[in-house]
């Protein structure tokens, strides 16, 4: 059962349960009935008056008899006063306390005793020390238990091994050292266990070995290089490290790996670090920011569905390894690579199952189009930031020319596309709205104009259209249809706008959420936010862009409050007038010879 | 109306409900005894006790299975929960899957 399922009188109930203060107060006198309560609807109830921000401390105390999952995560208000009732609950299964701040050793030793805790997440609780551990090692039932990022040592850690039920531990970000990690031998029901950023070895690694129903790993950012033979393992992670092997040792039986994490890693010779390993079952793998310049090892991962090859060394020469193990690929990310057209050919025909791929910051060009539009179950594609300008010449004397984005036309599931900082321009754009199918498009360019919004309007299912830094007049959002489905329209950028132009766009669009400084210049004021704020540096600017830059070293010109965007400040007329000012004439000289549309308030 | 197009819901007070069979489908838990094979005593007198429900709470839910059918042939209106028999009404519907 759904929780907050909008039909069903069952969701209904806990909606009008959940109303505001004074429906609380209404039934949370019936204690018999509350006591009855099954625990899912128990659950689902609290869940929604957290949620709601209804539940205070002693409105916990009715459900100590029903609930048996309490997901207090990120609440910073919880702490030992919470906790005492926390405490009392009979029947808790699973309690989460993650980046609870507020929770110390103290309010720990409330859970002593909890006999049906089962499951305890302690994550980013940054004032629990070793003492405080000392009180959830009473829970002896307990299965999974989460601690990563509180203020442990290595001593602390030796402790947990009394707990020995436990299946989960995720103790990253905590010093483990290879001596702390062999104290925890005895756990040999661990089936998942986190230990990123820690101390450990190879030494220590080798200890991993003793837990025969090890199934996860994270090594992340940790100095080990050897793993020994894991057989149970499927999943491992061990991005930011230097690998030399995944499976050491000369034994027959090979690890069984189906998902590999190896983001930012060093391997220096690939084929040496997957030599005992099973490939067969790989079905994701990361290996973005990696240098390797070999992929021979792709060959026999027959059943890869994910392979995210971002920032590494990919190349059109090397892309055939990748084509060759295509066939049940649904995820594919080659962006930042060496990768140009040419590779994109070789791709097409062997990803048929494809549904995501990603070229944004690769070489690639609108030849590229035509082979993209040959991978048919795309759903999402992204071009941003490459040479796509949305028209290509064919021919020899390059006289035809041709709209190169009619080729996605062919693919009709066709949901997301990225054409964000491409060379597109208004006259190509129209061939996108025949993309019927599109959900979300994305476009930043300040080559695109009224027409291309217009040209937008027939996209009948979108949901999300971004239009940023585009030349966008006030009459051109005027006269902007938007489909009945958008949720979303951003106009970051969009320098033209002034902003009752995009407030009452707003207000006759009431359902749209749209992102424009001006609205947020709004908030800004609103919230007396002095001082620049962030979104200053995300502006693009790129018709002002090193006017705006000296304009901003002078703010002792405007006393009154900071504006997140200079070009917001002024009208049209002035900005056409400020263009053809002198600038670093005025500019050394301070506020007093600022020119008159510049001091005005 | 005919005997066959209508179920009678038998509340904890003994309190008779008779309500459209369409209705009562609504539940998945009563669509169930309904058609269950097998000859359930449900099926065949189209009768269903509820010895945990009480009156009003059973009065409401049958209010209910009305406001859905009708919110489902396009009526938007509101179906009003009092705050005080949310629990009561909350855990009948769960008993009911409705």
């Amino acid at each position: 059962m759904e929780s907050g399922g909008v039909g069903g009188l069952v969701g209904r109930c806990i909606e009008a349960a959940s109303a505001n203060k004074e429906t609380v107060e209404k039934w949370r006198r019936q204690r018999r009935t509350l006591e009855r309560l099954p625990a899912q609807l128990a659950d689902a109830l609290l869940r929604r008056l957290i949620r709601r921000r209804l539940l205070y401390p002693s409105l916990l105390e009715v459900f100590q008899q029903s609930v048996e999952e309490i997901d207090l995560k990120g609440e910073s208000y919880v702490d030992a006063e919470w906790m005492a009732y926390l405490g009392a609950f009979r029947y808790l299964h699973s309690l989460n306390l993650a980046d609870c701040r507020a929770i110390n050793n103290s309010a720990l030793w409330l859970v002593t005793g909890m006999t049906s805790l089962k499951e305890l997440d302690l994550s980013r609780c940054s004032k629990i020390t070793d003492a405080g551990l000392k009180h959830v090692l009473s829970i002896k039932n307990l299965e999974k238990l989460c601690i990563s990022e509180t203020r442990l040592t290595a001593d602390g850690v030796m402790l947990l091994s009394s707990l020995s039920n436990l299946r989960l531990l995720d103790i990253g970000g905590i010093p483990v050292t290879d001596k702390a990690l062999s104290s925890l031998q005895v756990l040999t029901r661990l089936e998942h266990l986190d230990l990123w950023g820690s101390k450990i070895s190879n030494n220590g690694a080798a200890v991993l070995e003793m837990f025969p129903r090890l199934s996860f790993l994270n090594l992340a950012w940790t100095s080990v290089t050897r793993l020994p033979n894991l057989p149970s393992l499927t999943c491992l992670n061990m991005s930011r490290c230097t690998i030399h092997s995944i499976s050491d040792g000369n034994c027959k039986a090979t690890a069984s790996l189906s998902k590999l994490f190896l983001p930012g890693t060093t391997i220096d010779d690939v084929d040496e670090a997957f030599r005992n390993v099973e490939v067969n079952n790989m079905t994701f793998l990361d290996m973005s920011g990696s240098s390797i310049c070999n992929f021979h090892f792709l060959v026999k991962m027959k059943g890869l569905e994910h392979l995210d090859l971002s920032s590494s060394t990919m190349s059109d020469t090397l892309i055939e390894q990748v084509a060759n193990v295509g066939i049940n690929l649904r995820y594919l990310n080659l962006s930042n690579t060496k990768l140009t057209t040419q590779g994109v050919c070789i791709l097409a025909g062997n990803v048929m199952n494809l549904e995501s791929l990603s070229l944004s910051h690769t070489g690639i060009c609108d030849t590229a189009l035509t082979y993209i539009g040959m991978m048919p179950s795309l759903r999402m594609i992204d071009l941003s930031a490459t040479n796509i300008k949305g028209f290509a010449y064919w021919g020899r004397d390059d006289l035809e020319k041709t709209f190169s984005l009619c080729m996605l036309q062919n693919l009709s599931r066709l949901e997301s596309l990225n054409l964000e900082e491409t060379k597109v321009r208004d006259e190509a754009i129209h061939p996108l709205g025949f993309l019927r199918g599109l959900n979300c498009l994305y476009l930043k360019s300040d080559f695109l104009s009224d027409v291309s919004l217009h040209a937008l309007a027939s996209l009948s299912n979108l949901k999300y259209l971004g239009f940023r830094g585009a030349v966008l007049t006030n009459s051109g959002l005027l006269l902007y249809m938007p489909p009945v489905t958008l949720r979303v329209l951003d106009l970051r950028g969009c320098w033209l706008l002034t902003e009752d132009i995009v407030s009452s766009f707003c207000r006759s669009h009431p359902h749209i959420e749209v992102r424009h400084e001006s609205i947020q210049m709004i908030h800004t004021i609103e919230n007396v936010c002095a001082g620049s704020s962030p979104f200053h540096r995300t502006i693009q600017a790129p018709k002002l862009k090193s006017k705006e830059g000296k304009l901003s070293h002078a703010p002792s010109g405007f006393p009154e409050f900071a504006f997140v965007d200079e070009r917001t400040k002024y009208t049209r007329e002035e900005l056409l007038e400020l263009q053809l000012l002198p600038l670093s004439s005025f500019l050394p000289y301070g506020p007093d010879v600022l020119p008159e549309v510049l001091r005005k308030e | 109306m005919k005997k066959e197009d209508t179920v009678k819901l038998i509340s904890a007070e003994g309190f008779e409900f008779v309500i459209d069979k369409k209705a009562a489908m609504v539940s998945h838990t009563i669509r169930n005894m309904l058609t269950s094979p097998g000859g359930f005593a449900e099926t065949q007198l189209g009768e269903v006790t509820f010895p945990e429900i009480s009156t009003p709470i059973l009065e409401k839910v049958c209010q209910y299975f009305y406001w859905s059918l009708q919110y489902a042939s396009g009526m938007e209106t509101e179906f009003h929960i009092e705050p005080e028999i949310t629990l009561e009404l909350m855990m009948a519907a769960n008993y009911l899957h409705t």
